[in-house]
């Protein structure tokens, strides 16, 4: 296989605009990257990063997430069955697995697969204003990841993972103006 | 840097369609109306009163949180590539009667929308929203008492060399910025690289709750801004011109009156919509959903998205406006160029899809789970 490519956004550029999420709505219907805003007031887009050991895989029953041609963790729809426990939501270290009320009720980003096939790029990589979000072979991630970027990263992780013991600080959803 | 992509949606430049269509506002939703439209084949002429095609993204909000080259590099390539026209300082004005032979000529980068509707085949208003919301306190109207957009235009606009603008001047002075929205923040960055004395900023709520985000507030302080939160400005003190500002706290033991001495006072507290004939193009029925056609207005054959439409909001949504305000223009186009127009009206689709947006809040938003 050719080396796979995954999403990457550097969150010390990210404003939060929330252009990637209304890009993929409007690609996709329903938006597989989504804005959440922490109680602390921290703004993020969540995003799936096509892990080489991916934990939603590993827990789905049926085998409906599956690696691509291209190395992207994709779900198969007919495979899926919406399960009401939502195994792999839960074991996704970064909350990038979606419900919805549509289909079998989950989303999850498949780096616009059909625009690869025509060889785009997916389409919140192309638009994001500040040029946040790479699309790059994931050897490149870690060249990307200078101070600000860990330390914007670790801000979001945070959030996600709070450590044992301390109470967990629910995301809400963004504020709509 | 590498260019942001409005024509995403196609690689290579498609056979030419034939149709014209004009798109009044270069911010994000006219871009990405620009980008699809031309996607589709349309020749595309985009008007904008300013010096660079880019809105807001260019203008309002400062380059270190959008890297203008990116936004430049991304016209430019549809320009090129594309060959979207960009008219620059040329402003599509109210004062040229709706569809008179001959309007007033004023000046020479002056047009009204009565032209642009015998030019093109279908016109996108996309104009944004730059009136300041203001406070509505006594004091207001003191020389040194500005809005959020009244701030930051010109530092921006002063570096495109546009004649007449110079960057506020701040230096040494005490700045006060009511708010806690995207532009409060960028004044308060401005201010302070602009050499203020001081920086303050009043909110009315908690630093939780702020449009801008905690990590915002959290940037500003690390830079010597101090925030004060459950602050409502009541008055703007001072005799010809500001000299402080009066504000209630909300405090534990209930609220208490206090005042913050001030050279400058700016109000950031959002913006509200201007288009151009707001009333001819009955946009508040379109805001209402009340459509004949996805964000067509009273007129045929113009169309209207981003800010304009839905008040201020955020890049995100204006770009989402004008890419499904472009796709409805693009379909109406076609349908028209086989006399099928009317086929749409009272389609189930069209209302379910007005029914979504405009107006806040999807009620279909992917939810998480787990935390
Ligand atoms: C100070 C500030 C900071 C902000 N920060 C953020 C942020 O960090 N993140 C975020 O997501 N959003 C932010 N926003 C909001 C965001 O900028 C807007 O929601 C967005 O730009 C709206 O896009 P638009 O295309 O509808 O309009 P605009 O970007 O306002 O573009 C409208 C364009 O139309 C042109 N125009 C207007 N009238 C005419 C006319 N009569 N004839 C010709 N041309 C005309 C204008 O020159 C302008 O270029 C901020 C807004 C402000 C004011
Ligand atoms: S488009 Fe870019 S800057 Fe905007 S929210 Fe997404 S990642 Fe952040
Ligand atoms: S959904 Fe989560 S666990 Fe699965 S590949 Fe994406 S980031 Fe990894």
């Amino acid at each position: 296989m050719d080396k796979q490519k995954t999403l990457c956004i550097d969150y010390s550029k990210c404003i939060g605009c929330e252009t990637c999420e209304y890009v993929c709505r409007f690609v996709h219907d329903v938006p597989r990257i989504h804005m959440i805003r922490a109680a602390s007031g921290l703004m993020a887009p969540l995003y799936c990063r096509h892990c080489e050991q991916a934990n939603c895989a590993k827990v789905c029953k049926r085998g409906a997430i599956r690696r691509d041609v291209d190395g992207a963790m994709v779900l198969l729809p007919m495979l899926c069955r919406g399960c009401e426990s939502r195994q792999c939501m839960l074991a996704c270290p970064y909350m990038a697995i979606f419900e919805t009320d549509k289909g079998v009720m989950i989303v999850k980003c498949d780096l616009c697969a059909a625009r690869r096939q025509v060889g785009q790029e997916p389409a919140c990589a192309a638009m994001c204003p500040c040029g946040a979000i790479h699309y790059v072979e994931r050897e490149a991630v870690a060249g990307l990841a200078d101070e600000a970027f860990c330390e914007a990263e670790q801000r979001v992780l945070d959030c996600l993972r709070p450590v044992k013991g301390t109470a967990a600080p629910a995301p809400k959803e963004p504020e709509k103006p | 840097m590498e260019a942001m992509n409005f024509n995403f949606l196609c690689d290579e430049p498609p056979p030419p369609s034939g149709a014209s269509v004009g798109i009044v506002g270069a911010g994000p939703s006219g871009l990405a109306a620009a980008g699809y439209l031309s996607c589709l084949g349309h020749a595309v002429e985009v008007y904008d009163k300013m010096p660079k095609p880019g809105g807001l993204m260019l203008f309002g909000i400062p380059g270190h949180r959008i890297p203008s080259a990116r936004i430049e590099a991304g016209t430019l390539r549809m320009a090129r590539r594309y060959g979207v026209v960009f008219h620059t300082h040329t402003k599509i004005c109210c004062s040229a009667p709706l569809f008179e032979e001959e309007g007033d000529h004023f000046c020479t980068d002056v047009k009204g929308l009565g032209d642009m509707v015998k030019k093109h085949d279908a016109i996108m208003i996309a104009t944004g929203s730059w009136r300041s919301r203001r406070l509505e306190v006594p004091g207001e109207e003191l020389p040194g008492v500005c809005s959020g957009l009244e701030f930051l235009f010109p530092i921006r606009a002063a570096r495109y060399c546009a004649p007449g603008v110079k960057a506020p001047d701040v230096a040494g002075k005490r700045v006060v910025v009511v708010g806690a929205g995207h532009s409060a923040v960028d004044v308060a960055h401005g201010a302070a690289a602009l050499g203020a004395a001081g920086v303050d900023m009043l909110y009315r709520r908690t630093r939780a709750e702020a449009p801008c985000g905690s990590l915002e507030i959290e940037r500003l302080e690390a830079s010597g801004v101090r925030w004060h939160e459950g602050c409502a400005p009541t008055r703007v003190l001072g005799g010809d011109r500001a000299a402080g500002i009066e504000f209630r706290r909300r405090t534990p033991r209930g609220e208490e009156i206090e005042t913050l001495p001030a050279d400058v006072v700016v109000t950031a507290i959002g913006e509200v919509a201007t288009p151009p004939f707001a009333k001819e193009l009955g946009l508040e029925s379109v805001r209402k959903g009340e459509v004949r056609w996805l964000n067509m207005t009273a007129i045929e054959n113009v169309f209207v998205a981003g800010d304009a439409l839905t008040g201020p909001s955020k890049i995100g949504k204006a770009v989402y406006s004008g890419l499904r305000a472009a796709r409805s223009l693009g379909n109406w186009l076609e349908l028209k160029a086989q006399n099928r127009q009317t086929e749409f009206s009272g389609d189930e689709f069209i209302s379910r899809e007005a029914d979504r947006f405009p107006g806040g809040q999807f009620k279909d938003a992917p939810r998480v789970r787990g935390l």
